[in-house]
C-alpha cells in the first residue's frame, strides 16, 4: 500500500529533497532551493589524505543530516528520529510509521538500492530516501533522484540501513512531527546565508570553505601518486564531473542550486542586491561547469600529464579567488 | 547555465539542475546525465580491465578475493573493516592471499554482506561465454547477451543456489 496523497517528486539533491518532500506532505509549500539555502547546504572541503577514503576526494555539501538539523533550528519545524542498534528492531519500527499513513525519511547505503544502474552505484552511507508504502516484502522508495517511484526488496532496505562503516546509517529513520503556525522566513534565510558565508570564508581548519578550494588547485597534481595505473587515474579525474554534476549537486555542485534560493531570498526579504549575487554565482557556477566537462574530456582522453593537471587545478583556484570575493559580497549584503 | 545550454537527452540516468530559464528566473529542469550520455562506454572499458587484472592476478594468487572485491567497490582498509565489523590489522591479514586460508566462516559471510554477494563467491569465479565473447562476471551487471545469472539468497547464509537461465525465456 502507498501512502494516500503522497506524492513523488524528483529533486537535484537526496536530503535537500527528501526534507522538501516530507515539509510539503505535511502541508508546508517551500521549495527544494529554499531548504538547501536556509540549511546552509552549501560548502566546500577537500580530502587529501583521509582512512576512509581510498583517493583523494572532495565535497560541496554540509555534512550529511545537517539539512535537516538546519531547517528544524531556522524555521522551527520539528522531526520525529529513530535509530536502532539492532537491525530486527528497525523494520517493524519503519513498519509501524508505514500502517500510520506516515511517509519516513530514511538513511542508507546507496550500493544496496538495487533499483540504481550498476554503473552508478557506490558505497556512500549518506543517501536519503523516503519510504512510501509497502507492499508484502517490498517497499515502496520515493527516491529523488528517479522519476518514477520504485520498489526495493525489504533485505536490500535493510542492508542499506544497517551498513557499517563511516557516518554508518545505524538504521536512521526521520518523520515529520509539527510544522509552527509561523514561519519567519527572512530570519531563517538571513541566518542560513550568514552561516554558509561563515563556513566558506571563516572556519579556522585548512582544508575547508575557500582555503580547501586552493588546497585542490594545488593537489590535484599529486594524484598520479595514489593512482594504481593511467586508469585509475582517468578514472578519478572523472568522477571530479561526478561530484560536481552527477551526484545529486543540481549542477556545478550546488551553484546552480544556490543561486536558485538566492533568487527567492531576494524576493522574500526585499534586498535587491540578493538577486544581483544570484546571477553572479549562475556565472561562477558555469565555471565549475566547464572544470567538470574539462574532467571528463581528459579522463576520457588519458591526458593526464603534469600540465594538463596544472591547468585543471589552475582552474579550481580561480574558482577559489571568484568565490572568495562572492561570498564576502554575500556577507556584506545581509549585514 | 541557460535551460537551452543544459539539456541532455540519455533517459538512462535522469536527474535535475537548476538552470536560467527564458524568463530570467532560475529554477529546476529534468535532463539527463552528460557524463554517462558520453563517456559511460570509457567507464565500463576501464571496469572491466579492472576486473580482467584482478581475476588475473586472483587466479594466480596474487591477491585474495578480499582485495578483489574490496579494489572494485572502491573501498579503504578501513572502511572495509568497520564494515565488517572487523579488526583492521585482520582485513590487512586477508587481503594477502598467503592468510587468506585463516579467514573464519563467519568472517567470509561478513565480507560478502559487505561487498553484497553471496558468500561463495568469495571462493569461486563464474564466467559465462557468451555469443557475442562477453563474459559475466562476478559483480551484478546488467550486461548485454543471452545468458543471465542470478543468484537469490537462501535462509542458509552459506548457501547460494546459482541459476543460469537464457535471457527473455
Amino acid at each position: 500500500m502507498i501512502i494516500p496523497d503522497y506524492t513523488h517528486k524528483m529533486a537535484a539533491h537526496c536530503e535537500s529533497g527528501t526534507i522538501t518532500s516530507l515539509l510539503n506532505h505535511g502541508g508546508l509549500a517551500i521549495t527544494e532551493p529554499l531548504v538547501f539555502g536556509i540549511a546552509s547546504g552549501i560548502f566546500f572541503g577537500y580530502f587529501h589524505k583521509m582512512k576512509s577514503f581510498p583517493f583523494p576526494t572532495f565535497i560541496v555539501r554540509n555534512r550529511p543530516g545537517q539539512i535537516r538539523t538546519n531547517i528544524e533550528k531556522r524555521l522551527g519545524v520539528r522531526f520525529k528520529t529513530q535509530d536502532f542498534r539492532d537491525p530486527r528492531k528497525g523494520e517493524p519500527a519503519l513498519d509501524q510509521l508505514l500502517a500510520q499513513g506516515i511517509p519516513a525519511g530514511a538513511q542508507v547505503d546507496f550500493f544496496y538500492m538495487d533499483y540504481v544502474p550498476s554503473w552508478e552505484r557506490v558505497h556512500i552511507n549518506v543517501h536519503f530516501l523516503v519510504v512510501a508504502g509497502k507492499e508484502e516484502s517490498r517497499y515502496i522508495i520515493s527516491d529523488s533522484y528517479f522519476p518514477d517511484m520504485v520498489s526495493l526488496d525489504a533485505s536490500s532496505l535493510e542492508k542499506g540501513r544497517f551498513a557499517g562503516g563511516m557516518m554508518s546509517p545505524k538504521g536512521f529513520i526521520f518523520h515529520l512531527d509539527k510544522i509552527p503556525a509561523g514561519i519567519d522566513y527572512q530570519k531563517a534565510i538571513l541566518k542560513g546565508i550568514q552561516k554558509a558565508c561563515f563556513n566558506m570564508l571563516k572556519l579556522p581548519v585548512p582544508f575547508v570553505g575557500i582555503t580547501g578550494m586552493r588546497m585542490f588547485g594545488a593537489k590535484v597534481t599529486e594524484w598520479p601518486k595514489f593512482a594504481r595505473d593511467n586508469e585509475h587515474l582517468s578514472h578519478e579525474i572523472m568522477k571530479i564531473n561526478i561530484l560536481l554534476e552527477d551526484q545529486g549537486t543540481g549542477g556545478a555542485g550546488f551553484r546552480f542550486i544556490y543561486a536558485t534560493f538566492l533568487q527567492e531570498a531576494a524576493g522574500i526579504t526585499g534586498n535587491p542586491r540578493l538577486k544581483e549575487l544570484s546571477a553572479e554565482l549562475m556565472e561562477i557556477g558555469d565555471g565549475w561547469r566547464e572544470i567538470s566537462l574539462f574532467s571528463a574530456r581528459i579522463g576520457k582522453n588519458r591526458d593526464l600529464g603534469q600540465e594538463t593537471l596544472k591547468k585543471l587545478g589552475n582552474m579550481i583556484t580561480e574558482r577559489a579567488v571568484v568565490e572568495e570575493r562572492f561570498f564576502k559580497s554575500l556577507s556584506a549584503a545581509i549585514k | 547555465m541557460k535551460e537551452s545550454e543544459g539539456f541532455v537527452d540519455y533517459p538512462d540516468q535522469q536527474m535535475i539542475i537548476y538552470v536560467e530559464k527564458d524568463d530570467g528566473k532560475f529554477g529546476p529542469m529534468q535532463t539527463g546525465s552528460f557524463l554517462s550520455a558520453n563517456y559511460l562506454d570509457d567507464y565500463f572499458f576501464k571496469r572491466r580491465n579492472l576486473e580482467l587484472e584482478l581475476r588475473e592476478q586472483l587466479t594466480r594468487n596474487q591477491i585474495s578475493p578480499v582485495k578483489y572485491f574490496m579494489v572494485l567497490e572502491e573501498l579503504s582498509v578501513s572502511e572495509l573493516a568497520s564494515r565488517a565489523g572487523i579488526r583492521k590489522s585482520r582485513v590487512k591479514k586477508h587481503l594477502d592471499p598467503k592468510h587468506f586460508g585463516s579467514v573464519s566462516l563467519n568472517e567470509l559471510r561478513r565480507y560478502a554482506n559487505v561487498f553484497n554477494v553471496p558468500a561463495a563467491n568469495l571462493l569461486q569465479v563464474i564466467l559465462i561465454q557468451q555469443d557475442d565473447g562477453v563474459e559475466a562476471s562476478l559483480m551484478k551487471e546488467d550486461r548485454p547477451g543471452s545468458i543471465t545469472v542470478k543468484q537469490p539468497s537462501t535462509a542458509n547464509p552459506f548457501v547460494v543456489v546459482t541459476k543460469i537461465d537464457a535471457k527473455n525465456r
